[in-house]
């Protein structure tokens, strides 16, 4: 009886995974090119960003958290009141031309108080 | 006075040692008084831990900017509330109040217990003193909050979004929640080790789990109105990683809360029940390891904290050791009878349990996904909220369903005959009220209606239930007090259903519009109208307030005037998002303004959002508590029930 339970809540379990895919590529910048479908980009926002999500699409570089491979950002939509230069942020896209399109919503900041490692001073 | 606080944290360590070590001893050799000794130990690391605290709490106060911790939390313009509220703002004061609490904890219940199961405390306070010592010595060595530096003129300052009242209570809540189910784990393990394996353990730790399960309860659903009212994106609970670190736990420990009464009653579930409250305690170290360490970056970056492999080498010794020990007792914990039907109240309370404990390990494979994918794969890949919607919906519906049936049902086996009698009015009155939204409109989200429909069932058979005991006592007070654990529990369960119904009527039958507005223009969502109408600056303490006065109109009247904005910090050089909420009582939904870009000339980009019901999510935290309370008000029936039962063990 309970293996039959337990059997019957693997099942749906494996039946959502196989019908829904293993979830989204999380990469950084230069793990780009050979992703062709939508990932979650991950990185550092180096330069300064222009535009406001809005009128003006936001536009900045992402940077790989540990090197130097990066890649430019397009997105519209809002903006989360952490973004700024050298933040790590998340975004959904793709690649296209060379430009990583984010997809609308989908900019995130890493909440710094939560998951930063202590500082070292 | 930084040296005073390390000596205390010093003293600390000793003392949980000294518990650990002679509690052992003196339990496996049947010390009395060693054990005695032991147990006063940990009420000594208690006061200890409370000076290091105080310590702590002073220089916060003080804005004693050589403590680095007080310079890296706080500034000079942070007002005293939120500088104390610093003390948990940080990785070393997170861990110090972890300390406390959990001295407090063991303290507390080696007092109670020691008279009443002096064999039981005997062999938990060497647990508690072993947990006590991977803190004290994280608090030692690894991770201060006591270290120094020549003081800087003035703090970094605390993150804005936590500069708000929920910051003074939240995080505590959830500290008791988490550490305070180090109790059970501890007495389960106790009971373990002294090869006393009746459910003795479990009656001497009920309250303490219902106390811990309560304030994780209470805590996530400040947590969640927080998010609401402060994050300022119009929604509550978002699968963050952290946010699943304490909804985990609280889940597990649910679950242990419905299968214990099966060991009580039926004496089943033993061995379940011990490997429940083992995974209730793991995943409250998880949690606290999942916030603290930096993991959720990347696999590889959880070294960059110096916590994470501490924690990880914890937890697994933890997991690794408890379950080598219920391995090596199972010929202890053989069930006495076997589950007679599959349609009987045991069966109904091992459904709920089923799926409870598959909702959490589902969800700790969400949080784990990222982690293990980059341990296989080399690269990582998450998974988002449509995984988690899905699974709340296939595992949180039945549960529903459940929570309806479970009551009602009968214990052994129920006859076809008695379930018809017993469903009629619930049912009936499901159907109706489902029929009825269908009608209204409500079909257009086919799990929405599913769980409207769910809850009204429900609704109908605690009622049905309160009717019933109440007729046959014949007073509602007496026959809440002579079961006060069964009654709260229904009161609980009837906070689960406002719960649903505030999650499914603002998930599945909310609105939203975006638009960019100037002074003078307005925007419709779900019926009403929002009208821009200036924009105003304003100085505060230690930040410049920029908000919009936006007036909300329904049926051509304006109903209320609402100003979202945002707040720029100056010491923390940060902007956060203010949003305004006008709550229409009558219609029972809110509507969320964000101010989400303010353009130089005055133009702004509005997100508005409508959402039903979500009240009921936060009413149903008051009832939640009142149910609770009700379950673990001191009972004098049950004290001498229990006096007879421990007398008749020890017998």
């Amino acid at each position: 009886m309970i293996a039959l339970s337990i059997a019957a809540v693997l099942a749906v379990f494996i039946l959502y995974t196989s019908a829904f895919g293993g979830g989204t590529p999380s990469i950084s910048p230069s793990q780009l090119p050979g992703h062709n479908g939508r990932v979650s980009l991950v990185g550092k926002v180096t330069g300064q960003p222009t535009g406001d999500g809005h009128a003006h699409a936001l536009r900045f570089r992402l940077r790989d958290r540990d090197g130097s491979a990066s890649v430019p950002v397009v997105y519209r939509g809002s903006v989360p009141d952490l973004f700024k230069s050298g933040r790590e942020v998340v975004v959904d896209g793709h690649l296209l031309n060379g430009t990583f399109v984010g997809v609308r919503g989908t900019l995130v900041t890493k909440c710094p108080s939560k998951y930063a490692p202590a500082k070292n001073t | 006075m930084a040296d005073l606080g390390r000596a205390a944290l010093f003293v600390s360590l000793g003392l949980a040692l000294y518990a650990t070590i002679v509690g052992a001893w003196a339990a496996r050799a049947g010390k009395r008084r060693l054990a005695d000794s032991a147990g006063n130990a940990l009420l000594a690391a208690l006061g200890s831990t409370a000076v290091a605290a105080a310590v702590l709490v002073a220089a916060l106060v003080r804005h004693d900017f050589s403590f680095v911790y007080v310079a890296q939390h706080t500034s000079t313009e942070l007002p005293t509330g939120y500088s104390i509220s610093a003390f948990w703002g940080g990785q070393e004061g997170s861990l110090l109040l972890w300390l406390l609490v959990l001295t407090g904890y063991a303290g507390a219940a080696v007092l109670l217990n020691r008279r009443r199961a002096p064999d039981l405390v005997a062999w938990s306070v060497p647990v508690l003193g072993a947990v006590s010592i991977f803190f004290a010595f994280m608090l030692v060595a690894v991770s201060s909050p006591f270290a120094t530096q020549t003081a800087p003129a003035e703090g970094e300052g605390l993150v804005p979004s936590l500069q708000n009242p929920y910051m003074l209570a939240h995080p505590p809540l959830l500290y008791l929640g988490y550490v305070g189910l180090t109790v059970p784990f501890a007495f389960a393990i106790g009971a373990l080790l002294a090869r006393r394996t009746d459910e003795r353990w479990i009656v001497a730790t009920r309250r303490w789990t219902l106390v811990a399960w309560t304030a994780l309860g209470i805590g996530q659903l400040l947590g969640a109105h927080w998010a609401y009212v402060e994050v300022g994106w119009g929604g509550y609970y978002a699968w963050d990683p952290v946010e699943n670190a304490a909804l985990m736990p609280w889940l597990a420990a649910t679950a242990f809360l419905h299968s214990v009464m099966i060991q009580e009653k039926r004496g089943m579930l033993k061995v379940w029940n011990v490997l429940l409250v083992i995974l209730a305690f793991c995943l409250s170290l998880f949690g606290t390891f999942l916030t603290r360490s930096g993991v959720v970056t990347s696999i590889h970056s959880f070294t960059e904290s110096p916590l994470g492999p501490w924690f990880l080498g914890f937890i697994c010794a933890v997991t690794v050791g408890s379950l080598g020990l219920v391995f090596l007792r199972l010929p202890l914990l053989r069930s006495k009878t076997r589950l007679e039907s599959l349609v009987s109240r045991e069966a109904a309370f091992l459904y709920n349990n089923l799926l409870l404990v598959a909702l959490c390990l589902t969800i700790l494979w969400g949080v784990a996904f990222p982690m293990l994918s980059e341990l296989v794969h080399g690269e990582s890949r998450t998974v988002g909220r449509p995984y988690y919607d899905f699974f709340l919906r296939t595992f949180g519906l039945p549960l529903l369903l459940l929570m309806g049936i479970g009551p009602l049902i009968a214990w052994r086996r129920a006859s076809l005959r008695s379930l018809g009698r017993m469903f009629f009015w619930p049912a009936g009155i499901a159907v109706v009220v489902g029929a009825i939204l269908l009608a209204l409109g409500a079909g257009s989200s086919t799990p929405g209606l599913a769980a409207y429909t769910f809850c009204a069932f429900v609704l109908a058979s605690i009622v049905l239930e309160f009717v019933r005991g109440t007729r046959a006592v014949g007073s509602f007070t007496q026959l809440v007090g002579r079961n006060r654990r069964r009654y709260g529990g229904y009161i609980v369960h009837a906070a689960i259903v406002l719960l649903a119904l505030g999650v499914a009527g603002s998930g599945a039958y909310g609105s939203s519009t975006e638009r960019k507005l100037s002074p003078g223009q307005s925007l419709e969502v779900g019926g009403y109208t929002l009208t821009y109408r200036s924009l105003t600056q304003q100085r505060a303490a230690n930040h410049v307030a920029v908000r919009a006065a936006v007036d909300v109109s329904r049926g051509g009247e304006v109903v209320a005037r609402v100003e979202p904005g945002k707040n720029q910090y100056f010491a923390e050089d940060q902007v956060s998002n203010e949003m305004a909420i006008y709550t229409n009582w009558l219609r029972a939904e809110d509507v969320d303004v964000i101010a989400d870009q303010i353009d130089p000339g005055g133009a702004i980009y509005f997100k508005a959002l409508v959402k039903p019901l979500v009240n009921l999510i936060w009413l149903a935290g008051l009832v939640f508590l009142a149910g609770a309370l009700v379950a673990l008000w001191p009972d004098a029936r049950e004290q001498r029930r229990l006096a007879t039962r421990y007398a008749l063990v020890e017998a």
